[in-house]
């Protein structure tokens, strides 16, 4: 049911039950104006607006609301005069936040700037409103009033954050929300983008797959007909085939499956991964330039193109800027080890870097290089997997490498083995039982090049770029080991 | 405990020969018998005992006012220090940093026993600070640095590294 109210009458309407249309002027190619259109160019101009009310006010004569589109909000007016009478004001006063609604208005400009709203310059003074979509009865306003415009730091109300991920389609509205995933679709386009630009291929890897690809711990079990199937963990093993199918240089899209109970900060249990794999000429390092070139052209864009966006979530979520060089600071394990020591953590040469002592190491990269982003190269061998190339120089470490923003790692890769005979005996070293993974080791038997790559999380990347503290922020319907739902 | 840090001190005091000493109760209080038959009981008296033999008064205070801080801050020492809870810790080190903000030794502008006995005292604590909580004391910390490159104060003690740079801004993280 559409209700309408227009200069000093109401008009009541009457649903026709005929598809589609409704007893009343509704001209479908009626121009509307964009909420962040709304500039004092405009000024003078009669115009029509669709948004959401963020907030009603009513005092006496007048009512002000907020009108909310996606990120942007604009103040408007319903005031009692020639254009609009007292019922007409109270109607706009009464319907409910959330609401959508049609207004026609004249755009104004105004002197003193309206801090609150992303459109600071103009207000709308209305003439005609009408409800286009209401909330059924049973929300409350309450609840809509919470998720809507909760979570501030600024006197208003908080709101949990399990509350929010159970009313996600509400929590999503938020301007933050609009605007955390707005940059993340330009994180997964800038990837795409970037990738292809430099000859790479986009595949498509299979997510139900007979055997368990990095280790039978943490992976999700499914029927499958009579037997049963896994959920991959990555697309490791299918990417390196790409390589051994002369694809050269690929990367891939998808979701990762990881049954790890983890409940943590930057844990989740599926989440989009961004995964790269390149045949090189000469040295494993050309994969590590490769990756951290694409990181790059990606922070450079998210700079360059989505400064709103950034600015956003900042007013909600304060953090410094990020902050990378370039060429991009690669540093060896061995003097990431050193550094740690020199502020007293107590480590052995091979040991693996706890998290806490990532996040040291973080910091002092941070102090002493000023970057957010660098790559610590030359793992020691024995922390990594059975299919990590070992240093050919020195037997205690490897070609592999991780990545890291903001002291947390986003990324693990390495230099692939890629002769069959290797690869059986790491396998065999790590008590890996060889007939779970003989079509693996098969595929390097027809000659495969040299090859490395790696994989990195879409949630945890957006999550570090914008300096959040919860991954479920940055991945819209989050999946852990607690939550299934929505 | 209590021990190791009595012969720490005779060294840094330069006593040629060490003394003997045995404990006596639960807390295993030190106790040292004199050449003349008197027992010297407690970590405190014994070092004050040491300090007059070792001929150096002024490690106990000039004036009357800076004898009285020393011995102010010797009772803090063995009173709310040793033994204390791990809730107490934290106590202890807020007071602490926010008595040393101004001030380079505990007491006076001159080293004291007091800052020998309070760094053998709380060396087990800082020795497991992480280094952001060992900035966010700053001033602490610095003391404690100064203290434990004093020459001849480092016995029995693993050297505590505190970093020159701070590397926790005022942002969160």
């Amino acid at each position: 049911m559409c209700v309408w109210a227009e200069g000093g009458r109401r008009y009541m309407v009457f649903e026709v039950f005929l598809k589609g249309t409704l007893f009343f002027p509704c001209e479908p190619d009626r121009g509307l104006v964009r909420v962040h259109e709304l500039t004092p160019e405009k000024a003078g101009q009669l115009i029509w607006v669709r948004a959401r009310i963020h907030t009603s006010r009513a005092k006496g004569k007048q009512c002000f609301l907020v009108l909310r589109q996606q990120q942007f909000n604009v103040q408007a007016l319903v005031a009692v005069g020639e254009r609009a009478s007292k019922q007409m004001v109270k109607f706009a006063a009464n319907i409910n936040k959330e609401s959508i609604v049609d207004v026609e208005a004249v755009v104004k400009k105004v002197e003193q700037t309206i801090e609150s709203c992303s459109q600071q310059d103009v207000e709308l003074h209305i003439e005609r409103v009408g409800l286009s979509s209401a909330l059924s009865d049973h929300t409350t306003d309450k609840q809509t009033d919470r998720h809507a415009h909760g979570g501030r730091t600024d006197g208003r109300a908080t709101v949990n954050q399990d509350t929010r991920l159970d009313n996600r389609v509400i929590d999503l509205r938020t301007t933050t929300s609009q605007a955390i995933f707005r940059l993340q679709s330009g994180v997964c386009q800038l990837f795409r983008d970037t990738l292809t630009n430099k000859g790479f291929v986009e595949i498509q890897t299979p997510k139900i797959i007979s055997a368990a690809s990095e280790g039978g711990a943490n992976v999700f079990t499914v029927s499958y007909f009579k037997t049963s199937a896994y959920l991959a963990q990555s697309p490791q093993l299918y990417k390196q085939m790409c390589i051994c199918a002369d694809f050269d240089k690929v990367f891939c899209v998808g979701p990762v499956f990881r049954a790890e109970d983890s409940n943590t900060h930057r844990h989740l249990t599926e989440f989009v991964g961004l995964d790269i794999e390149l045949a090189f000429n000469y040295h494993y390092h050309e994969v590590i330039e490769s990756i951290t070139d694409t990181m790059v052209q990606i922070f450079k864009g998210l700079r360059d193109k989505f400064q709103t966006e950034i600015q956003t979530v900042g007013k909600q979520y304060p953090s410094e800027p990020f902050k990378f060089l370039e060429p991009t600071l690669r540093l060896e394990y061995s003097e990431g080890v050193a550094m740690l020591r020199e502020a007293g953590v107590e480590m052995g040469d091979e040991e693996d870097l706890s998290t806490p002592n990532e996040k040291l190491l973080g910091r002092l990269v941070k102090e002493k290089y000023d970057t957010d982003f660098y790559v610590l190269d030359k793992y020691p061998l024995a922390v990594r997997p059975f299919y990590t190339m070992p240093d050919p120089n020195d037997k205690k470490y490897s070609n592999s490498y991780d990545m890291f923003m903001r002291g947390e790692e986003i990324l693990s890769g390495a230099q692939r083995i890629h002769d069959a005979q290797l690869l059986t005996e790491r396998a065999m070293h790590h008590n890996i039982d060889l007939e779970k993974i003989k079509s693996y080791i098969d595929s390097f038997r027809y000659g495969a090049p040299p090859h490395g790559g790696g994989g990195i999380g879409l949630e945890r990347v957006c999550m570090l770029y914008l300096g959040l503290h919860n991954v479920r922020q940055t991945s819209m319907f989050p999946r852990d080991p607690k939550r299934l739902t929505p | 405990m209590s021990l190791k840090e009595l012969s720490s001190l005779e060294k840094a005091l330069g006593l040629k020969k060490p003394n003997k000493y045995s404990t006596q109760g639960d807390r295993k209080v030190p106790v040292l018998q004199t050449i003349n038959g008197q027992a010297l009981v407690g970590l405190v008296t014994i070092a004050t005992h040491l300090v007059q033999e070792a001929k150096r008064p002024e490690l106990l205070g000039g004036s009357a006012e800076h004898k009285a801080v020393v011995q102010q801050w010797l009772e803090y020492r063995v009173t709310k220090v040793d033994g204390c809870h791990k809730e107490d810790i934290k106590t202890i080190l807020k007071d602490l940093n926010s008595y040393l903000e101004d001030k380079v030794y505990l007491a006076g502008n001159q080293f004291t026993l007091a800052d020998t006995l309070m760094y053998y005292g709380i060396h087990h604590v800082i020795v497991d600070l992480a280094v952001q909580e060992k900035e966010k004391y700053m001033n602490m910390t610095r003391w404690f640095d100064h203290v434990q490159h004093y020459p001849s104060v480092r016995h029995h003690l693993p050297p505590v590294v505190v970093l020159r740079n701070r590397v926790y801004t005022s942002g969160h993280h």
